[in-house]
């Protein structure tokens, strides 16, 4: 086999810009999950998620996005694998130095997240992409047009789905629905928020998410100071200051994960 | 046997420089075809290699442990010397030159320790240069402590690992020049015997420490580093693998051998406490600026301390006995090492011992208050450290234990001031030569030589042997000297070999360690040879040495085979030499019948026990040639000629 | 004191290997670790007239880096910032099991029980893991003046004795902070400068050929390394090689 010579100390680096960039774009997922949380039937959930879905740029950056997933796990697998080989014989008692945890857990907590993240998709991505099903909201543009031409049409989706007058959405779809709307020449679009509202009914829905986030907080507890140390940027002076960001940062975002997903249970 | 110790006409102060100007050179296109073998990667080594290799010549060079970095240098604490005057406290060329005569007790050649304090400046330029993180003051500039024998701060240091940092930095520089193939290493390698051709050393047989292979190496030249020969006395400051076999191998192929007797016993040791101790850990020389050595002043004190019924702690202030601020108020508790040892044992064996018996006090109670903890700390932090590791107590509540130990040898091959010995093209250096310490080494001077030796001697004046060397070829391995050589060496190994396929055949029952023998040694010499020695306990020393070794013979067992990793029959080869050098030490001792330095006969003392030197008599090297297994060896004497110094008895009161 | 060992016991680099268990009394609580494997090695050669263990060892002070000995999980035994020599047997309870095992990685395969050939950290240094002199022409010591916590950085980090402590404790038997404590001494001091990019790119691709693992941000080495060198040096070494990758004064 013949791979392309990456230094070790690079592959690290990849593994921790791909990893950094993977954070940021999870403050800035969780964040935006938390309009979830607004009883506007979606409103500014599916407005935010209609802006993602919109532009060339926000296009290049999700396909940018799983590229960086794909790669982290590839080139973070590849570590893992190199690394055992540097010890081919192993020691008969297991080793007790003092060491982070959470390192050592990075692999098994990455391939869980990896599992998890295929559920998440299922639930939300692969909607998106038409692999499965879920709900659905037509655009503002086309309801309008429907009301007009089409009344029946829109009797039929106000009955099974719900109207929003001051927004003019069309939301809360099944996929039944959404064939005969088609049919009618609308334009539809998952409808995440009612999607989601939906998903984290469910107990053991909301169990495994609650999961996902448990091993999102593992692999994000050692990561974050870890990309300080890989980027060489861990030294005496800050290098409190970053463990405490870190916990910061892993606990924040979690969290509010974790809010909305029980949140919405709740019924809040 | 004629001795010239080659010393270069002219003033003292432009012997080295007239040497200079006026030596023979070989130009750098023949450099690359000249070979020369160095044996010993401790500071001396691994500098001349370096610089040697950084020339152009060919280097081949050997050590036992795995890697050169752990040549036994790495474990000098305290500091090295040089005459820099960085702290503007009246230090020169001139007053290290005196201090380290006077040290030496007037017994070393004054040429070589001229040069010596001349070229000790540029060794501290050079280990700057190299990345040696010598410890600074607050501006950034280079700082320096004192050291005993001393009443300037001359000695630099890195924290208390300034061996280490020196040997790094050596080790760095040889490393280069491995990587840009002048030197070729090779590591986990016992030089076995010296090979000589027509009366010039041409190269080494080696055993392969893994494998258990002879090899044979040729050159054209060939450099002894191989440190001292402390382990004689089993316990010592020294590494397990120190040894003096290297050294001993060439004498008996020729080399006069200067000074056994000359063995320098350390004040500042942790005491023995077991039967099994395998080895004393030195507590740095340093310490001695700042903590205070005592013993109580009654002995009943004394007695009540050893049987642990009372505390040091607990003792006042008025029945504390400074002994040695007490007897030397000038130098106090920085006297030379071969005074603060000796006053430790009259101390002891006076009954004031505390511990064992065996121990005294080295206080900082006082250093703590007068500087605070905090900076003891930072002086001391990490020798504080080992020692609480070793003896589980803890020196900033309750004073250290200390007591002298077997650390150094002045004593090795003869050389002259080129530094070859009597064979020509072998070279010795570092501890390995009869050096420049005369009778007693001042502290944080073993380093300074080792450099000099290394990166400032041996470059310029082997070329003043290897220039004519050109004209005679490659040096071929395959010559009946190097098969001879080989064969003894197998012969060597054989011997102690059948001799233990004998033993198993017997049981159990009679079988011992080489240890066990090694030990046995060690004692005797401790005992009779050692801190103090007159006629009777040489006598009996000699008797003793004799009858251990015909046991060794008899009833030593060495399991394994010799092509194997057999660290056993490493021991034993090292051990056969010691019962040979353990004699001619005894002989050297018996025969000098005057009290100097690290030597003291007890005869030869006076009134208030000091040493008492005979000028008129002793005043030369005594370089022994070897005449034959259990054969006395012969002894040539090189006179010692004071031009510059005036003698003095040797005084730090 | 009473113990049970349980010992590697490998007669050449070729050979199987495997643990040999040996009972061991009266053993003092003052005795240093590698004393107690003396005295088993004197009741084997005299009671069974067997081959004694194997170790390295050799100034036995922790100071030469020769000794290294993985014990009951930890390298240099269960104490911090000691080597295995320094370790002694109060560190023990009586009637302990022991086991006793040779550093484990790639580029240090076993030369005999619990020797190992370590010269792979010669290689690394060989590498470039200097400031390169040549002897004599060298600017009078007191020239560049170096600030105090700069040149006590630099000590700090020139204090690792190459035991392999951190290899062995590595759960990818890396050597980044070997390599680390080199360059950050050489890097925090400004004659190491001028070649700093070099060695560092040089030192690296050395260790990467000769199989070391590498750093996941475990930290085992730091917890075990007698000299305690820091984690902060792997950062700089880091931030070195980031340097050396995009930095111009590159060979
Ligand atoms: C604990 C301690 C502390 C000290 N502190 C100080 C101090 O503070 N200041 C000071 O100035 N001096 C100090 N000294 C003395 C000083 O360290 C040594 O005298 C000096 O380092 C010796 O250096 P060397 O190069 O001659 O030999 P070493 O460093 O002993 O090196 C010997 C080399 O020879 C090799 N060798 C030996 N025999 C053979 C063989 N047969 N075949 C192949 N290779 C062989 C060894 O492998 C090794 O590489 C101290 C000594 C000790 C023991
Ligand atoms: C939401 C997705 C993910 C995020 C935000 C993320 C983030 C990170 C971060 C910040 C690091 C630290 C990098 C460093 O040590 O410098 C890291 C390391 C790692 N990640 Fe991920 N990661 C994600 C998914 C995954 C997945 C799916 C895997 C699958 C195997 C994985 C495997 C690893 C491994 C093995 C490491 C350790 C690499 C090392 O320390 O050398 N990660 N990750
Ligand atoms: S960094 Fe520490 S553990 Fe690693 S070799 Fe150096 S001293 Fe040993
Ligand atoms: S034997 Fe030297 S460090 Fe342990």
């Amino acid at each position: 086999m013949n791979l392309p010579k990456i230094h070790s100390i690079s592959k690290k680096i990849l593994v921790g810009a791909l990893g950094a960039f993977l954070s940021f774009f999870l403050l800035f997922h969780a964040s935006a999950n938390l309009l979830i949380l607004r009883h506007d039937g979606g409103e500014w959930y599916n407005a935010f998620c209609h802006f993602m879905g919109t532009y060339l740029i926000v296009k290049v950056m999700e396909i940018g996005l799983i590229a960086a997933l794909l790669l982290h796990v590839v080139l973070a697998i590849w570590l893992a694998v190199t690394n055992k080989m540097a010890r081919p014989k192993g020691y008969h008692k297991p080793q007790r130095s003092k060491t982070h945890t959470g390192s050592k857990l990075q692999v098994w907590t990455g391939i869980l997240i990896f599992a998890c993240l295929i559920m998440h998709f299922t639930d939300f991505y692969f909607v998106k992409i038409g692999l499965v099903k879920g709900k659905y909201l037509a655009k503002t543009e086309d309801v309008v047009a429907l009301k007009t031409t089409q009344p029946d049409a829109f009797n039929y989706a106000e009955q099974h789905g719900e109207y929003s007058a001051k927004e003019n959405w069309l939301t809360n779809f099944d996929k039944e629905d959404k064939a005969v709307l088609e049919a009618a020449g609308l334009e539809v679009e998952p409808d995440f928020y009612h999607q989601a509202r939906e998903k984290f009914k469910v107990l053991h829905i909301i169990i495994a998410y609650l999961v996902f986030f448990t091993v999102v907080w593992f692999h994000l507890r050692h990561g974050f100071a870890a990309v300080f140390q890989t980027f060489g940027l861990y030294n005496y002076k800050y290098g409190k200051a970053i463990e405490v960001l870190g916990q910061i940062y892993t606990w924040v975002v979690c969290l509010m994960f974790a809010v909305v997903v029980i949140g919405v249970y709740f019924g809040l | 046997m004629k001795l010239d110790s080659k010393i270069p006409a002219g003033p003292l102060a432009e012997k080295w420089t007239n040497y200079k100007a006026s030596q023979k050179l070989v130009n750098p296109a023949n450099k690359r075809k000249l070979d020369i073998i160095v044996v010993g990667t401790g500071l001396a080594g691994a500098s001349a290699a370096a610089s040697l290799g950084a020339m152009g010549f060919n280097v081949d060079i050997f050590c036992i442990q795995d890697s050169p970095r752990r040549a036994h240098s790495i474990a000098a604490q305290g500091g090295i010397n040089a005459a820099k005057n960085y702290q503007n406290d009246g230090d020169s060329v001139e007053r290290l030159f005196r201090d380290t005569i006077k040290g030496g007790d007037y017994r070393a050649r004054e040429a070589n320790v001229y040069r010596l304090a001349e070229v000790s400046g540029a060794i501290i330029d050079q280990c700057v240069a190299q990345g040696v993180p010598f410890a600074r003051d607050y501006g950034g500039l280079l700082d320096n402590r004192s050291f005993g024998g001393a009443q300037v701060s001359r000695t630099f240091y890195a924290k208390g690992q300034t061996g280490q940092q020196l040997l790094l930095g050596a080790y760095g520089a040889l490393s280069r020049e491995i990587a840009r193939g002048t030197v070729k290493l090779h590591t986990r390698c016992e030089m076995m015997d010296l090979v000589v051709v027509d009366g010039r050393a041409r190269g080494i047989i080696v055993r392969n420490l893994v494998t258990g292979d002879l090899e044979r190496y040729a050159a054209h030249a060939v450099v002894l580093a191989t440190g001292g020969y402390g382990n004689l006395y089993y316990l010592s400051t020294n590494a397990m693998n120190s040894n003096g076999s290297a050294a001993w191998v060439c004498h008996r192929k020729g080399a006069a051998f200067a000074n056994p007797c000359y063995v320098q016993i350390h004040p500042t040791c942790i005491p023995v406490h077991g039967d099994y101790q395998s080895k004393l850990t030195l507590m740095s020389e340093s310490l001695r600026n700042d903590g205070r050595i005592w013993v109580p002043k009654k002995k009943e004190d004394a007695e009540s301390i050893r049987a642990g019924k009372l505390k040091p702690t607990e003792i006042p202030e008025e029945n504390r006995d400074y002994y040695l601020e007490r007897r030397y108020p000038a130098f106090g508790n920085l006297v030379p090492r071969d005074v603060a040892s000796r006053a430790a044992k009259e101390r002891c064996d006076a009954g004031y011992g505390v511990g064992t018996g065996f121990a005294v006090y080295l206080d900082f109670a006082d250093a703590i208050q007068r500087l605070g903890k905090d900076v003891v700390e930072q002086k001391y932090g990490n020798l504080f450290q080992m020692y609480q590791k070793i003896t589980d107590e803890n020196p900033y509540e309750t004073p250290m234990m200390i007591y002298p130990a077997i650390h150094y040898t002045m004593g090795g091959l003869w050389v002259d001031y080129e530094l070859q010995t009597t064979i020509s093209g072998l070279f010795a250096a570092g501890e390995a030569n009869f050096s420049d310490h005369g009778a007693n080494r001042l502290g944080a001077s073993a380093l300074m030589q080792g450099l000099a030796d290394g990166y400032f001697v041996l470059p310029y004046t082997m070329q003043n042997y290897l220039a004519d060397q050109i004209y005679v070829g490659k040096i071929s391995a395959t010559t009946p000297e190097f098969d001879a050589a080989e064969a003894a060496v197998k012969q060597r190994i054989e011997n102690l070999m059948k001799n233990s396929a004998l033993r198993q055949a017997q049981g159990p029952a009679s079988l011992k360690t080489v240890d066990h023998f090694h030990k046995a040694l060690g004692k005797i010499m401790w005992e009779y040879c050692g801190m103090a020695r007159h006629t009777e306990s040489l006598t009996k020393a000699k008797k003793l040495v004799s009858e251990l070794e015909n046991e060794f013979w008899k009833s030593v067992f060495i399991p394994g085979n010799a092509n194997e990793f057999n660290p056993e029959l490493e021991k034993a080869y090292r051990l056969e030499d010691y019962f040979e050098l353990a004699q001619l030490v005894i002989d050297d001792a018996m025969h000098r019948e005057e009290s100097c330095g690290g030597h003291f006969r007890t005869e030869h003392q006076t009134q208030d026990g000091e040493t008492l030197r005979d000028d008129e008599r002793f005043m030369y090297v005594a370089a022994w040639e070897y005449q034959g297994h259990g054969q006395p060896e012969t002894m040539e004497k090189e006179p010692l000629v004071y031009e510059h110094i005036q003698i003095a008895k040797r005084n730090y009161k | 004191m009473k113990f049970t060992l349980h010992i590697w016991r490998q007669e050449n680099a070729r050979a199987k290997g495997h643990f040999e268990t040996y009972p061991l009394e009266g053993i003092s609580p003052d005795c240093s670790f590698l004393e107690m494997l003396d005295i088993l090695n004197e009741q084997l050669i005299n009671d069974h007239i067997a081959h004694p263990v194997c170790f390295d060892n050799d100034c036995r002070e922790g100071i030469c880096g020769m000794c290294g000995l993985y014990i009951n999980g930890r390298p240099h035994g269960n104490d911090d910032g000691i080597t295995t020599c320094q370790l002694h047997m109060r560190k023990f309870h009586d009637g302990d099991d022991i086991w006793i095992e040779p550093w484990r990685a790639k580029p240090f395969p076993v030369i005999r029980d619990l020797v190992v050939d370590r010269s792979a950290f010669d290689k690394i240094i060989q590498a470039g893991g200097y400031i390169s002199t040549t002897t004599g022409g060298v600017p009078d010591a007191n020239t560049i003046p170096i600030p105090k916590h700069k040149a006590d950085m630099a000590m700090d980090a020139a204090s690792c004795i190459g035991c392999g402590a951190c290899v062995a404790a590595c759960k990818n038997a890396s050597a980044m902070l070997f390599v680390g404590a080199k360059v950050s001494h050489l890097a925090l001091l400004p004659q190491g400068q001028i070649e700093a990019a070099d060695r560092v790119h040089k030192m690296v691709c050395k260790m990467d050929e000769l199989g070391f693992g590498s750093c996941t941000n475990t930290y085992a080495c730091e917890a075990e390394c007698p000299k305690l060198i820091k984690r902060q040096n792997i950062s700089r070494l880091n931030r070195q090689w980031i340097g050396a990758l995009f930095g111009r004064d590159r060979k």
